[in-house]
């Protein structure tokens, strides 16, 4: 029964959409076979946009290093780094949401929250294609002051957010979310497996079974809590600070 | 088009990394799939989401909605409809053209094409699962901001 609900939890909006569509299809067919005919559209777009975009961010995450990005795209590359980021976004392709795993790959490595920001809008907005396309239905003076009003104001938007949310912050919230443990041997095999006991529990095993049953989180370990902070990417920018 | 460049990019990205070490694109897959299992359940989820509601709200509606005569009214009445929905540039556009002949003003056209791209409340689940809340919920109203500074800033220099 727990089980049920945790994969209730994890796919709220795949159990909501089946059950509107379940609804939908009693009380008005058309409107359901309409409704799947535009979603069919939607996925057919994001099965080919997708696969691609998840290859190259992971690729850059185990290929390109820590320092590159921080350079281009990190706290000190200045008005270039911002420039870079619009182009980066302007050159994309796909809808914004294929954006974000992509932008989440170079925060990782080091890019600013500002630029990931400008990148993230940008993606959005800033589309060669669409630039031609806005400007056949809504002519070319409309297109073009859109876009000349639209990239200063997407650089002050990462100005802006560089006040708003710290990189720490971001970084906190996504590692306690980020992966989700399908048995107490997954959450084994990320422990240091010492069985030191200062988490309170026997050994490493007791505590990974306490962590699927949720009494506690895994980072509760204080071997892993002691690794975290002596990570090395994390510990310059709080010096920054 | 676009997909196809994106494509090629990916392969000929992929083809290098396997040529340099075969272990690091190991490591990359693994990546790839764990993004893959958390993401596109969430992406299908809203996809159909969003597929709904545009089924239950036609275009006639929307063009009714943006139809008001207070400018400043009808710009948050478009850039909310642009941030609630997701539509298709393909379809965006059109309808953009036909409400500004029938009368809509400028800036809030520019108001809801500038929302509808880059202000996504239906993919809000999604960029909280890759930046977490705080930094979605800061962007979207900023972004949201944003296309009203742009929308007005529009309709000065066009209107």
């Amino acid at each position: 029964m727990k089980k049920l609900k945790t994969i209730m939890k994890n796919n709220k909006l795949i159990f909501l959409s089946v059950l509107l569509y379940a609804i939908t299809f009693f009380v008005a067919p058309q409107v359901f076979f309409k409704s799947v005919e535009m979603t069919k559209g939607f996925l057919i777009q994001m099965v080919e946009i997708m696969p691609p975009i998840f290859i190259i961010s992971s690729l850059i995450m185990v290929w390109i290093p820590v320092g590159v990005i921080t350079k281009a795209f990190g706290k000190d590359s200045g008005f270039k780094g911002k420039l870079l980021s619009v182009l980066v976004g302007g050159f994309s392709a796909g809808p914004v949401y294929a954006a974000f795993p992509v932008a989440q790959a170079l925060f990782y490595k080091g890019a600013s929250v500002a630029n990931t920001v400008i990148i993230i809008s940008s993606w959005a907005v800033i589309k060669i294609v669409m630039f031609m396309v806005e400007s056949n239905f809504l002519g070319i003076t409309f297109a073009s002051t859109r876009y000349a009003l639209t990239i200063p104001i997407i650089i002050i938007m990462g100005y802006v957010m560089e006040k708003l949310v710290s990189r720490e912050e971001v970084l906190k919230e996504i590692s306690n979310t980020k992966v989700v443990y399908k048995s107490d041997k997954d959450v084994l095999r990320e422990l240091p497996n010492m069985n030191c006991g200062a988490c309170g529990y026997k050994s490493c095993k007791d505590f990974a079974q306490g962590v699927m049953r949720g009494e506690v989180v895994i980072d509760d370990c204080v071997i892993r809590q002691r690794a975290k902070k002596t990570q090395p990417t994390l510990k310059e920018d709080y010096q920054e600070k | 088009m676009s997909t196809v460049i994106l494509i090629i990019i990916a392969s000929g990205f992929f083809g290098f990394s396997i040529f340099k070490s075969k272990e690091k694109t190991k490591e990359s897959l693994k990546i790839s799939k764990n993004l893959l299992a958390t993401t596109f359940v969430e992406i299908i989820g809203v996809m159909a989401l969003v597929g709904w509601v545009l089924a239950i709200i036609p275009p006639s509606l929307i063009k009714q909605w943006l139809g008001n005569s207070n400018q400043f009214v009808s710009i948050l009445f478009a850039a909310t409809i642009g941030t609630v929905t997701i539509i298709p540039a393909f379809i965006a556009f059109p309808l953009s053209q036909t409400l500004l002949q029938s009368g809509a003003c400028i800036a809030a056209i520019a108001a809801f094409i500038t929302t509808l791209t880059m202000v996504g409340f239906a993919t809000m689940p999604i960029e909280m699962r890759f930046f977490g809340k705080k930094f979605t919920l800061h962007r979207l109203w900023l972004s949201f901001l944003a296309a009203i500074v742009i929308a007005l800033l529009m309709g000065v220099i066009l209107g």
